[in-house]
């Protein structure tokens, strides 16, 4: 296979990966990888950095996140973010073109999903949605900036680590700016690790901040490494102060096992994420509603997110009754399919897919209402069941199985097994049923419960995986009271 | 056409005066494959239902390539035979591996036609003219694994084409490896060739003993391997590059005559290479079976040259089902196939999901 490095004007060149203050390219070995489908791969370059050459970045870092970051307000950060994001959020700008250009070429995503999918998550990060997004964390953000007088006496601070690490995943596009920009607002140093499945959007977000703020040029850097590299990971996790990974649970215990014991380890594992459809939302009017709410929630990234649906449980006895519900959400689902087109899957992801619907198709063999809906010509693949089944992962892909209830309630047993994995419940009921079903499925283990056609698109200040954004990150520094006192008997003057 | 009435005997008899052929056309193939279709469609509840499932029954299948390809997992859900299956002789099943504890099964009314297929390919491809040759077998006995194909396989192949100083060397105790040092010693004095047969991953184990001891050998011209399986999970994994450079040099055998042999408990026919001179090698059937390379969504076969699951239309099986999908990966040669594996669920990305961790979490 043969690229060009230049720019034909239908060929973007080989996209160089990362953001390396202090290094210049031909200081740096680049490793090239072709992503992207066979027919139309994109090739990128990942820096492949010394140890030396990371330990050097880690100290530039953490020395220029202490002279420029620490001193911003952080009203000046916020500002300064919401400035980068309403470039990504314009048309016109070249950084907004090169993710629209780049991303779907290296992710297999369809150009309409990125586009439109950025635009909805790129609106969370404006100065609006950061400033709800601090205070969800810190009742009073000042507390990042300077001291502030504590309730109980004595005077606090929160301060962010000098330098915080993060281990991208690559699953879902932009799905870094989390993490990048949680920790901006607590004034950290940052070393992002990309995934060489997404290695572009957290290169170009870092490039156009320092556009943006060129103070900023020496507060982080984008780097690469071959996940799972001994020698890499013990390098960069102890320069870490915290170290934020997302990531499969054998790779985040074997970065554990990597890591100094005071270095603190804020890891998200995989997730698992279903949908809840009461009878109160299965009225002729409404059941269609909610169909096309929860095709989208299975349309968008094609299924890859943590958020994403694997399953519905839907409540028999309403006018619209499951099975047709399933039927209705094939139909919204190839709609879907000319409007956001599914990535080509690779055969192992295929043979995936075929072995999913083979197990269901046996299935339909020894019980006649289950039921295999869409033909494996097209783009994706509803499973009615009506025997209770346990919430398992499907095969990705926008494949999806409905499973008939009599109860919602009926729930919990199916989902206790996966109590450790569970996330997202996408929820169509009564306001009379929200609150007791949020109470059981919290106990259950879920984190998120939004709106059917909500589920890729978490609000800004979620707690992500139950966790704390913000706050997670910082130290307190507390003065206690009897400091204060016992400064009052220090004074140069005599009382 | 055959069709319910026609018994498994009447089958049978068929099939061996078709394997005993040198070769055989498309339309013949096509036939045949078509009348062994209509009875097992005929006679096999759960492949009827599947077929109807498909949509593709006798009066719509016009031609071997409509056949519905049977996913193998099939065999571990439904019992696929034509007679009851306390009424076979033998039942050959998977082991394992890959679904916990679920074994595929394999029935069969009676072994004559596996037989005479086994036996017809092997001495194609393994002898190569040799009538007979010491064996050393580096598998269990067919009375330690009754319900191993493989067993029954290299059973044959002593019983037909060993001398009498043929041996197993793996046995409930473990490889016998001072016993065979003694019997490779011996062919190395003798000037007799050897022929070493047994699952890839007991040759891993082998060499490893070997290694450790400081042991290599230089078999006389002709002596030969036949490995089987891959290692996946049952010894070290080691490239196939590795592991004939390897056996190569311990035994001092050539490596075209390192023959790999691809066979699975759902087919009742074997593949063989010409020897692994050359890597990946190519994989190649006997006339009264064919195989393609589908995407396994659609049941399309894939263009040349790119690379599909491999289903194979295996006339053998004419008592449960002719043609399976598997779950191996492979390139279409000119006159057969690559191998390039098993198709892995694609590494889980990021935050998604990892199937395994949460099956692993289901099972407590």
């Amino acid at each position: 296979m043969t690229s060009t490095a230049y720019n034909d004007g239908f060929h973007d060149p080989v996209f160089k990966a990362g953001y390396l203050p202090g290094l210049q390219d031909d200081e740096v070995r680049w490793k090239p990888m072709q992503l992207g489908t066979p027919n139309d791969a994109l090739t990128v370059e990942f820096p492949e950095l010394s140890n030396a050459q990371l330990k050097t970045l880690a100290s530039r870092i953490r020395q220029a996140s202490r002279a420029h970051l620490k001193s911003c307000s952080v009203s000046d950060i916020v500002q300064t973010i919401d400035t980068a994001i309403a470039r990504l959020l314009n048309a016109n700008d070249p950084y907004r073109q090169a993710l629209e250009r780049l991303l779907p070429r290296a992710t297999g995503f369809d150009a309409a999903m990125v586009r439109l999918g950025l635009n909805s998550y790129l609106q969370t990060f404006r100065s609006l949605q950061l400033q709800r997004f601090v205070t969800e964390d810190f009742a009073n953000p000042k507390i990042l900036d300077e001291f502030q007088v504590r309730p109980k006496g004595g005077w606090g601070k929160a301060i962010g680590p000098d330098l915080l690490v993060h281990v991208w995943a690559g699953n879902v596009p932009a799905l870094p700016m989390w993490s990048f920009v949680s920790g901006l607002l607590v004034k950290a140093g940052a070393i992002g690790k990309i995934s060489s499945a997404e290695p572009i959007f957290a290169s170009l977000f870092a490039r156009l901040l320092v556009e943006v703020e060129p103070r900023w040029t020496d507060c982080f850097a984008v780097v690469w490494w071959q996940g799972g590299d001994d020698a890499v990971e013990r390098c960069v996790f102890a320069e870490a102060d915290v170290v934020l990974a997302y990531g499969g649970n054998a790779a985040l215990r074997s970065m554990q096992d990597r890591m100094p014991a005071t270095t603190r380890f804020l890891p998200h594992g995989h997730k698992l994420s279903f949908g809840m459809v009461s009878n109160a939302a299965l009225s002729v009017m409404r059941g269609q509603a909610a169909a096309r709410a929860a095709a989208l929630d299975v349309a968008r990234w094609d299924q890859q997110g943590c958020y994403s649906p694997h399953v519905f449980y839907v409540q028999r006895g309403g006018q619209m009754q499951p099975l047709e519900f399933a039927q209705h959400l094939a139909s919204e689902l190839a709609a879907l399919t000319s409007k956001f087109a599914r990535r080509t899957l690779t055969l192992e992801e295929t043979a995936s897919v075929a072995s999913w619907r083979e197990h269901h198709e046996f299935e339909s063999l020894r019980q006649d209402a289950h039921r295999v809906l869409g033909d494996p010509s097209q783009a994706f693949t509803v499973v009615y069941a009506d025997a209770p089944q346990t919430l398992m992962p499907g095969p990705l892909n926008r494949c999806v199985l409905v499973v008939a209830l009599d109860l919602l309630q009926d729930v919990m047993p199916l989902i206790e097994p996966q109590r450790a994995y569970l996330q997202t419940v996408g929820l169509a009921a009564a306001p009379e049923e929200l609150l007791a079903l949020g109470d059981a499925l919290g106990q259950a283990g879920v984190t998120r419960i939004c709106a059917l056609g909500a589920m890729t698109s978490p609000e800004a200040g979620w707690h992500h995986d139950g966790r704390f954004s913000l706050l997670d990150l910082v130290r307190m520094i507390d003065i206690d009271q009897s400091a204060e006192l016992a400064a009052e008997n220090l004074t140069s003057y005599e009382l | 056409m055959a069709n319910g009435s026609t018994t498994s005997e009447d089958i049978a008899r068929e099939l061996l005066t078709f394997i005993a052929r040198p070769a055989s056309s498309e339309e013949a193939f096509n036939d045949l494959a078509l009348s062994i279709f209509a009875r097992q469609f005929a006679l096999n509840l759960p492949f009827q239902r599947f077929c109807q499932l498909r949509g593709r029954t006798p009066r719509l299948v016009k031609s071997w390539r409509d056949i519905p390809t049977v996913p193998i997992d099939a065999f571990k859900e439904f019992t696929l035979s034509c007679v009851p299956a306390e009424e076979c002789e033998r039942v050959f099943m998977t082991s394992g591996t890959t679904r916990g504890d679920v074994k595929g099964k394999h029935h069969h009314p009676n072994l004559a036609v596996y037989d005479a297929s086994m036996l017809s390919h092997f001495r194609e491809h393994f002898m190569q003219g040799t009538a007979r040759l010491p064996m050393g077998i580096l598998f269990p006995n067919e009375t330690l694994m009754p319900n191993s194909s493989l067993a029954h396989y290299l059973g044959l192949a002593r019983q037909h084409f060993g001398t009498a100083d043929s041996a197993y060397y793996l046995d409930e105790n473990g490889l016998r490896i001072d016993a065979l040092c003694e019997a490779l010693q011996k062919a190395e004095q003798s000037n007799q060739p050897l022929a070493l047969l047994g699952a890839s991953y007991s040759f891993v184990h082998l060499m490893d003993e070997l290694q450790a001891r400081g042991l290599s050998f230089d078999l006389p011209k002709g002596s030969r391997t036949l490995d089987t399986g891959g290692f996946k999970g049952q010894s070290r994994d080691i490239p196939m590059e590795d592991f004939y450079a390897q056996l190569s040099a311990i035994f001092g055998i050539e490596r075209r005559l390192c023959i790999n042999m691809y066979g699975m408990t759902e087919l009742s026919t074997q593949f063989y290479d010409a020897g692994n001179h050359s890597i990946p090698s190519v994989k190649r059937g006997p006339h009264w079976l064919r195989s393609r390379l589908l995407d396994p969504l659609t049941g399309q076969e894939v263009a040349r040259g790119e690379r599909g699951i491999l289903a194979h239309t295996d006339l053998a099986n004419f008592n449960s089902v002719t043609t399976i999908l598997t779950e191996d990966v492979g390139i279409a040669t000119e006159d057969g196939f690559v191998l390039l594996g098993r198709a892995q669920g694609t590494q889980a990305k990021g935050c998604s999901l990892a199937v395994e961790d949460f099956l692993k979490a289901a099972r407590g």
